[in-house]
């Protein structure tokens, strides 16, 4: 930034120091933490911005989680009130479904932030991905890749890493199976489905994971089993314990329930 | 302006000797195959429309025939008017061989009109075509001294002098009324043109007199343009045609700059953009850019393009070159000048920059929002709008809604996909289920959840009721599953089970 916006920049930063507010800017370069302290204190605070990070199913079965998983991530940070962009190759969408609106508002991502880009080709998605992380406006972009996306090899995600740094966007990339290709991702995610605690209806509960982390660029790899509260857009421990014994809580047995 | 041999011409210009092999065109009328159509090597041998084929046959067993073909020659005819569009933006159909021009303050450009009429027909004359043009203040009158006119051009006021020696076929009447006219004796326009009005509107009707005061302009007559004129264009001629994609879009900038001035004059944006690209063999190629909202920036309206020019590929074959090119705003809406707060820096218009060119390169319907529907059948629930036409008004959060609705999940395959799955109790959730030869164990279940086709939609009562589970399996999975219809129904067979979405 050079001339008239590099300086009007300049004042924003000093009017928002005198008013002690944040800038855009601040937001932006804020990480994503997971709010959950094992894995915060592992990705140094969460998941670094202005980065590409890479989510896989661990097995076919698991893609609802690795999918879902993506979402949370996308909700953790729609309090900003800014768009996320998912785009989707059209193989994938008979693959593994559409994205269905009425799923996603329950799960933490209001509907009305979701922009939704089908293409024809992995090659598009990877355009289309590259051009929307440069672009500000936009703070998350996911794309999705059937197969193990091996389009997306280590040229194609630096050029996703150097999009991302200029946009300062989080960029997702959601392969359909892990793949061994390497590739310039920040972090790289394999994503399993846990089972859940029942409710206290005894309905399912709340969406649990098996987060694996296999490749972190700062830091160590780990594995952890978590809840997503979609209510509160937090991550929380699941205890792999055996059940709490029941006991009675009238006061509780108001109208909440996990989903 | 008259394409005198337009069939004739079609079929002529692919042949290496244009106009030198005599060439007729015959279609059946009244009951026998006669000349419609013939070149001037034919009319040399005293051919002349309407004369049966058997005749002619007789006379030069080897001439050489052709059916008609209305809709090629139609289909010719928009060509030259889409060439003609870089004359004027008005161009109308005069079918069957004539186009009408209105070139009113378009001459001057082009060095006059006798400079515009030389160069239309020297346009016309390189690409295998014959025509004779008439400019004159109406309609009716360049009409008429196009098809019978000696000379071409037409002063001003000067109509009825020069109709005066031309035949009454000149005024674009019926053929009935024109043999009635001959009976009576009248052959030319001057034998009728000063003569008491009432007897004739008597004798011929109302048609005749008005086809006389278009030609002299007593009457409007107004051209019926086949495009309607774009509200702001501005357009590069190029003495040497250009072929490299980066000199078209360069073009392109350049006119983007001179269009932001035209339309920054009158405050308003562009909703609808359009590249003509002329090329010199007279086909014109066309290309639209729609945006989300109105947009002036000339940077942006030539990203547009380089989306635009990137998804159509080899498609548009420049040929020999383009020598013209045309940028015009077709719809636009007014757009007030913003002002640039210091306080929040705006990513909205990048954002909606960005909307526009994803959609401009994949089309406006691949990029799309979700905005919820009143119904409760799944696949309908939801609609997808594109997102250039959605503002965000649109979309209705769905968050205030009842948190104890039944949960939706996040994938939704738009066709269900069978399953093999074996439940317990009739009516119950199944136990375990086979996907895409996968096993799921369930170990958790909710439901049945009992969606029927609303009953407007199922004026029959065929559709079978769908009882939907909430199912997960022994590893976590989590799906959406329903059983289409009830065991023991009357039409016999047990219910298919099939799986509609993923939870997370």
């Amino acid at each position: 930034m050079t001339g008239a916006p590099a300086i009007l920049c300049r004042l924003r930063q000093a009017v928002a120091k005198i008013e002690g507010q944040e800038t855009d800017l601040d937001v932006a370069a804020r990480a994503l933490a997971f709010g959950f302290c094992n894995i915060d204190t592992v990705l140094q605070g969460g998941l670094a911005p202005a980065c590409l990070h890479e989510i896989a199913p661990a097995t076919s079965r698991d893609f609802g989680a690795a999918a879902g998983f993506a979402f949370a991530l996308a909700a953790r940070a729609a309090h900003d009130g800014r768009h996320t962009l998912w785009i989707q190759t059209d193989f994938a969408a008979i693959e593994s479904g559409d994205i269905y609106g009425l799923g996603c508002d329950p799960f933490g991502l209001p509907v009305r932030q979701l922009l939704i880009l089908k293409v024809s080709r992995p090659f598009d998605a990877l355009w289309a991905m590259e051009e929307a992380l440069k672009c500000r406006g936009l703070a998350r972009v996911i794309a999705e890749l059937p197969d193990g996306g091996a389009i997306a090899n280590l040229n194609a995600t630096r050029r996703l890493t150097l999009a991302a740094r200029e946009g300062g966007g989080f960029g997702f990339l959601l392969r359909h199976q892990p793949s061994l290709v390497t590739s310039s991702a920040e972090t790289r995610w394999e994503i399993a489905s846990a089972p859940s605690h029942p409710d206290q209806f005894g309905g399912l509960g709340r969406t649990a994971f098996v987060l694996s982390l296999t490749k972190n660029h700062h830091g160590p790899t780990g594995r952890w089993t978590v809840a997503w509260d979609h209510h509160e857009r937090v991550f929380s421990a699941l205890s792999l314990g055996v059940a709490q014994a029941a006991f009675d809580r009238s006061d509780r047995t108001s109208l909440v329930r996990a989903g | 302006m008259w394409l005198r041999r337009l069939s004739t011409d079609r079929i002529e210009r692919r042949s290496s000797v244009p106009g030198e092999i005599p060439l007729i065109i015959v279609e059946p009328v009244k009951s026998a195959l006669r000349i419609c159509a013939l070149n001037d090597a034919a009319v040399a041998l005293d051919l002349k429309p309407g004369m049966p084929l058997a005749d002619v046959q007789a006379m030069y067993p080897y001439i050489n025939v052709q059916d008609a073909n209305p809709q090629a020659d139609l289909a010719l005819l928009e060509a030259i008017a889409d060439w003609c569009d870089r004359y004027t933006p008005l161009v109308g159909l005069d079918p069957p061989d004539g186009l009408l021009l209105d070139v009113s303050g378009c001459a001057h450009l082009f060095g006059g009109e006798q400079m515009l009429g030389d160069d239309i027909l020297a346009g016309l004359a390189r690409q295998g075509l014959r025509a004779e043009i008439g400019l004159a203040d109406t309609v009716g009158c360049a009409w008429a001294v196009a098809r019978y006119g000696k000379t071409s051009l037409v002063p001003k006021q000067a109509s009825r002098d020069s109709m005066l020696l031309l035949p009454l076929a000149a005024l674009r009447l019926d053929t009935e009324i024109l043999s009635a006219l001959a009976q009576a004796g009248f052959k030319r326009i001057a034998d009728v043109i000063d003569r008491p009005r009432a007897p004739f509107a008597a004798r011929f009707g109302q048609g005749f007199l008005r086809r006389l005061d278009q030609a002299l302009g007593r009457e409007d007559e107004s051209i019926n343009p086949r495009r309607s004129p774009p509200s702001y264009m501005a357009e590069r001629r190029f003495p040497d045609p250009i072929m490299l994609e980066s000199d078209v879009l360069g073009t392109i900038g350049q006119l983007a700059h001179e269009l932001e001035r035209l339309l920054a004059r009158r405050g308003e944006g562009a909703r609808l953009l359009q590249v003509a690209l002329f090329r010199v063999d007279g086909k014109v190629h066309r290309l639209e850019a729609a945006t989300g909202g109105p947009l002036r920036n000339p940077d942006r309206i030539k990203r547009l393009f380089i989306e635009r020019l990137a998804t159509i590929g080899d498609k548009y074959d420049p040929g020999f070159g383009y020598d013209m090119v045309r940028l015009s705003a077709l719809t636009c809406e007014r757009l007030d000048p913003a002002q640039g707060g210091l306080a929040g820096q705006d990513y909205q218009s990048e954002l909606a920059h960005l909307i526009d060119r994803l959609s401009t390169r994949f089309g406006s319907r691949r990029l799309m929002r979700l905005v919820p529907r009143a119904t409760h059948i799944p696949e309908f629930a939801v609609a997808a709008v594109p997102a250039q036409l959605a503002c965000d008004d649109f979309a209705v959060d769905l968050v205030g809604q009842d948190s104890l609705a039944p949960v939706r999940p996040v994938r939704l395959f738009s066709r269900p996909e069978p399953i093999d799955a074996v439940a317990e109790v009739p009516d119950g959730p199944p136990v375990r289920f086979r996907w895409r030869h996968i096993l799921y164990e369930v170990i958790a279940a909710e439901g049945p959840e009992r969606i029927a086709m609303e009953w407007w939609r199922d004026d029959q009562g065929h559709a079978l009721t769908r009882d939907y589970f909430r199912v997960e399996s022994k590893e976590g999975a989590r799906a959406w599953l329903y059983r289409e219809g009830l065991y023991k129904q009357r039409n016999a067979g047990n219910p298919r089970w099939f799986l509609h979405g993923l939870f997370a």
